[in-house]
This record gives C-alpha cells, structure tokens and sequence, in this order.
C-alpha cells in the first residue's frame, strides 16, 4: 500500500540538472548529471548511493540550498531559487540549537513565522508527543543522546508541516537499534501525514524498508528508479520475500557490491 | 525517558573543586602579599608602603580624601570616584560591546560588510591609546563623554574581532537548518549566530572588560573632571605611595569583581553550553 500515493501533477520537478565541483588541485567532479526528476504527492522516496556520488548535492539542489549550474528545479510548482518553507530538511549533522530547549527548538519554525509563543509552545508539545519526547520538552539538547536529538529534529520539521519532507541521512551516525526506531517514528508521521518525502542514504535495508520508490544515484545521473512494491508498514520477513531479496540484489548490484 | 548524553559530576565533587579553587586563590594572594610586605621592607617607605599602610590608607580615604581636594576634584573620597570610572567603563563598554558583537557577528555573514568594516577596524585596532587619548581630549574636551567614547571605541573594535571570529567558528549546519524554516539574515542573527557565537564572544568580553580598565583611568589620568585616575594623577603629584597603592588597590578588586560579575552573567546566559 502506498500511503497517499496518488497520480496528480508532481509536487517535485526536477529538469536537467547539472553541477560540477572543483577540486583543490584543480580537478573536476561531476555531482550532477543531466539529473531529470518527477516526484508524486505523498511519496517516500529514498535516493541511495555511494558516498561522493552526488546524493546530498541532489537533495541540497531541491532544498535550494545548493545552486546548480543547469537545469531547474520545481516544487509545488514554482521554481526553486533558494531554501523555501514548502521543503523541510533534517540534515545528516546534528542541526538542533544547543542554546534553545528542546520544545524552543520544535517550536523554531513557527517562531519564524511569527506565531504567538503560547500558540507555538502548544504545536510544539504535540508534535514531541508524537516523537515520544514529552518528557523532556523542557531539557536542553546536551542532555539527550543523538537519538533524541534526531527526533527532536524530525519534530521541528513536522511542527511547521512543509508539504515536502528532504532527509539527509539523518540517521547515518545512529547505532542500529535507535535507528531501527527513528525508522518506525519517521515512518509513522509519514503515514499519518501523507508529506512527500525525499530520503538520502547509502543504506540498502533502510531504502527498502521506507521507501515506496528507490533511486539509485551514481556518478551524478540516476543509475535506477524502481518502485518499491511491498507491503506498508514493512517488517524484514517483507524485506525477505522473494520480491524483497530481488529488489535487495539489483540494488547491491548498483551499488557495486554484487 | 534517560538523559544519558551529558552526565554532570555529582553536586559534592562539584563542591570540592570550586573549593580547591578558593584555596589555591587564597594562597596565591597571600604569597603576593607576602611579597609586597618584603618589597615594603627592602623600599624606603616614600616609594613603597606596606599592605597594612595601604589597607589603611584607602579606609582613611574611601568616603573623603581631603588631600585630594586642593586638586580640585571637590570634597570625595576613592570611593566616589571608583564609581565615576565605573559608570563611564560600564557605559562604553555597553555601547562599544554591543556595536562591536552586531557588527562582527553581521560582517562575518555580509561580504560587502565586512569589506567595509576589516580596514576601519585593523586602522582603529593599531591606533595606540598613547596616540588616540589626546587626541580625543583635544577634540571633546575635559568631559565624561571624552573617556566614554575612547572606550566604546575600543572596545567596539575588539568585540569585532572577537565577534567576527566566533561567529565563523559556528558550524554552518545550524543556520542552513534556520534558513529551511524561512529564516532572515535578521532572524538568523537573532536566534542563531548570536546565540550560538555566544560563549566565544563572551570569553573576549572579559578580555576587553579588562582592557577597558586600563584604558578608563588612563584616558582619566590624561585629563577628566573626577575619576580614581584623577586620584592616581594627584597621589602622584605628592608623592603619595600608600594612596598611590591604595587607588591601584581599589582598581584591582573592582576590576576583578566585575569579573567575576561578568563570569556568573555568562554561566547564567550559556547554562545550555
């Protein structure tokens, strides 16, 4: 089941995009090549890749964080020039102030935008709620562990409900359990949501087992894109059916580890 | 919930440490003390005077030091005119100190700022004191506003550098992350470069505090209406060591206790760091 999946026009349009990087000694890299995208309302995408083939470039380019030297990038319809409350980022670094409490943090978003402190105090507390934070709504950043810290992230991005969701890596430096957990919150907001998220990774199990669509990212081009067709919510005896393993193998294979 | 990422030490040993601290300060004062009484000793006591004569000097003089009346700094005590340095270090410290924070932490963000701002601050930065002091006099006048201003000035300018430098040092995922929620240079001045450069800037705050001491008596001793460096100048004219001591003294512990002052501010406003 694709959760909010539907056939409307893309809320995401990516046309051509191209960016080289210049090395110090002069060399060139090619982030981006001829990259051309259409992203549905309600999809959870998971971009996956190597490391230095141009996956958070992608990402940073769509979240206007990044400009690029050809090509166009659309969201909701308007042309992308620079970072824009309709894309909410999680970053694969630790983001959250350390100098805001936890519920500040959350409420961040909606402080830029003018929101009354009571009124942003309260969305706040509910979206921490939802990442299973209440009780440290209070407490400031250097008291969690990076877990926390990640949910408090993914809750102050959900506090100011951007249409589109970008991850990147978020939870790259997390150990196992704790990311197996954050799957299942970020999974779950998803669900409840229907946002249209765009999530970096370089992990095979991880794309498989959030994504409803994989791209595979590769020297800058897309090597792949290939819809996820298992079950949502997904659980690793979905991930070991033979569709699973199938798809687990052409994405290894892409990945060069096979 | 645990919140397993920052253990702090238990409250006892926190205790012992500040308490070890307090004993190390301790002894360190009583061995300059101690070496002050044998320099006192080894002086003819024109040129040098004991702590004890200096103690009690500045009781004597602390609410009226009538020899400093025929200097025509009326009828006051080192007291009075601690609190005049006080409140001309204190004002433009204030004035320099902001100016210098929203400038440094904004040109380490705005190119064409900075551009502006780098040479005016390496030109002031390299003006000596000695050079600018006069200067200032002759173009303000024997006024309060005079040693206000030479200090705002320079503390302005070290605030800049500090500022600058503590706001690149700030890792630059914070304000992508504030510009994804729609966040203005203004709004990200306010609630992430200033805030996060903080403890960096406050830790050149206390340097130019100290700073900003040494310039106020001096710009005071050169010529202003009241001040503990009109004293200074005065006591030196008559040869006076223990009231010399005494006011160099008073400017010590003022000097330290807005220090500390300052370091229990800091600990309040970066609580979090």
């Amino acid at each position: 089941m694709n959760v909010g999946v539907n056939t409307t026009e893309p809320v995401l349009s990516l046309r051509g995009l191209s960016h080289r990087f210049v090395r110090n000694d002069g060399s060139e890299v090619r982030a981006l090549d001829d990259v051309s995208l259409d992203v549905l309302p309600g999809e959870f995408i998971c971009i996956l890749g190597r490391s230095g083939h141009g996956k958070t470039t992608l990402l940073n380019a769509i979240a206007g964080l990044q400009p690029v030297e050809r090509g166009e990038v659309h969201a909701l319809g308007r042309p992308v020039r620079g970072p824009g409350t309709d894309r909410g980022v999680i970053f694969q670094r630790d983001s959250v102030f350390p100098w805001m409490r936890v519920e500040e943090n959350v409420a961040f978003g909606l402080r830029v935008r003018g929101l009354k402190r009571r009124e942003r105090l309260g969305l706040a507390r509910e979206q921490l709620a939802r990442v299973g934070l209440s009780a440290v709504a209070r407490a400031w950043p250097r008291e969690l562990s990076g877990g926390m810290r990640a949910r408090v992230a993914i809750a102050a991005v959900f506090a100011t409900d951007p249409p589109i969701l970008l991850a990147d890596e978020p939870f790259g430096t997390l150990d196992y359990v704790t990311k197996r957990q954050l799957q299942a919150v970020l999974r779950e907001l998803w669900h409840r949501s229907g946002k249209t998220v765009l999530f970096v990774t370089h992990d095979v199990e991880e794309a498989l087992m959030l994504g409803t669509r994989v791209i595979v990212v590769g020297n800058g081009a897309i090597a792949e894109d290939r819809a996820v067709d298992l079950p949502m919510p997904r659980t690793d005896d979905d991930l070991a059916s033979p569709q699973g393993l199938a798809l687990r193998h052409l994405l290894l294979r892409h990945m060069g580890l096979e | 919930m645990r919140r397993d990422a920052a253990a702090r030490p238990p409250l006892a040993s926190r205790w012992q440490r500040r308490g070890n601290a307090i004993l190390v300060g301790v002894a360190g004062l009583l061995l300059f003390l101690f070496a002050w009484q044998l320099a006192a000793r080894a002086l003819p006591a024109s040129r040098m005077a004991s702590p004890l004569t200096t103690a009690r000097d500045l009781a004597v003089n602390f609410v009226v030091a009538p020899r400093l009346r025929v200097f025509g700094l009326g009828r006051v005590g080192y007291g009075e005119l601690l609190l005049y340095t006080l409140r001309n270090l204190v004002v433009g410290l204030a004035v320099g100190g902001t100016l210098g924070i929203v400038i440094g932490v904004a040109s380490a963000r705005l190119r064409l700022l900075r551009v502006l701002v780098d040479p005016i601050v390496l030109v002031l930065g390299t003006v000596p004191v000695l050079v600018a002091a006069p200067l200032f006099l002759l173009w303000f006048g024997v006024a309060p506003f005079t040693q206000v201003l030479l200090v705002a000035l320079y503390s302005a300018v070290m605030m800049v550098l500090f500022s600058e430098r503590a706001a690149e040092n700030l890792d630059p995922t914070y304000e992508r992350w504030a510009t994804t929620f729609g966040a203005g240079l203004g709004a990200r001045l306010r609630f992430v470069l200033i805030p996060g450069a903080l403890p960096e800037i406050l830790g050149g705050l206390r340097i130019t505090l100290a700073s900003a001491w040494g310039l106020e008596t001096f710009a005071e001793i050169l010529g202003a209406p009241s001040g503990i460096g009109q004293a200074i100048k005065a006591l030196t004219n008559l040869n006076n060591a223990a009231g010399l001591l005494a006011c160099v003294a008073i400017v010590a512990i003022a000097a330290i206790a807005t220090d500390m002052l300052l370091l229990a501010l800091f600990g309040r406003i970066t609580r979090w760091a």
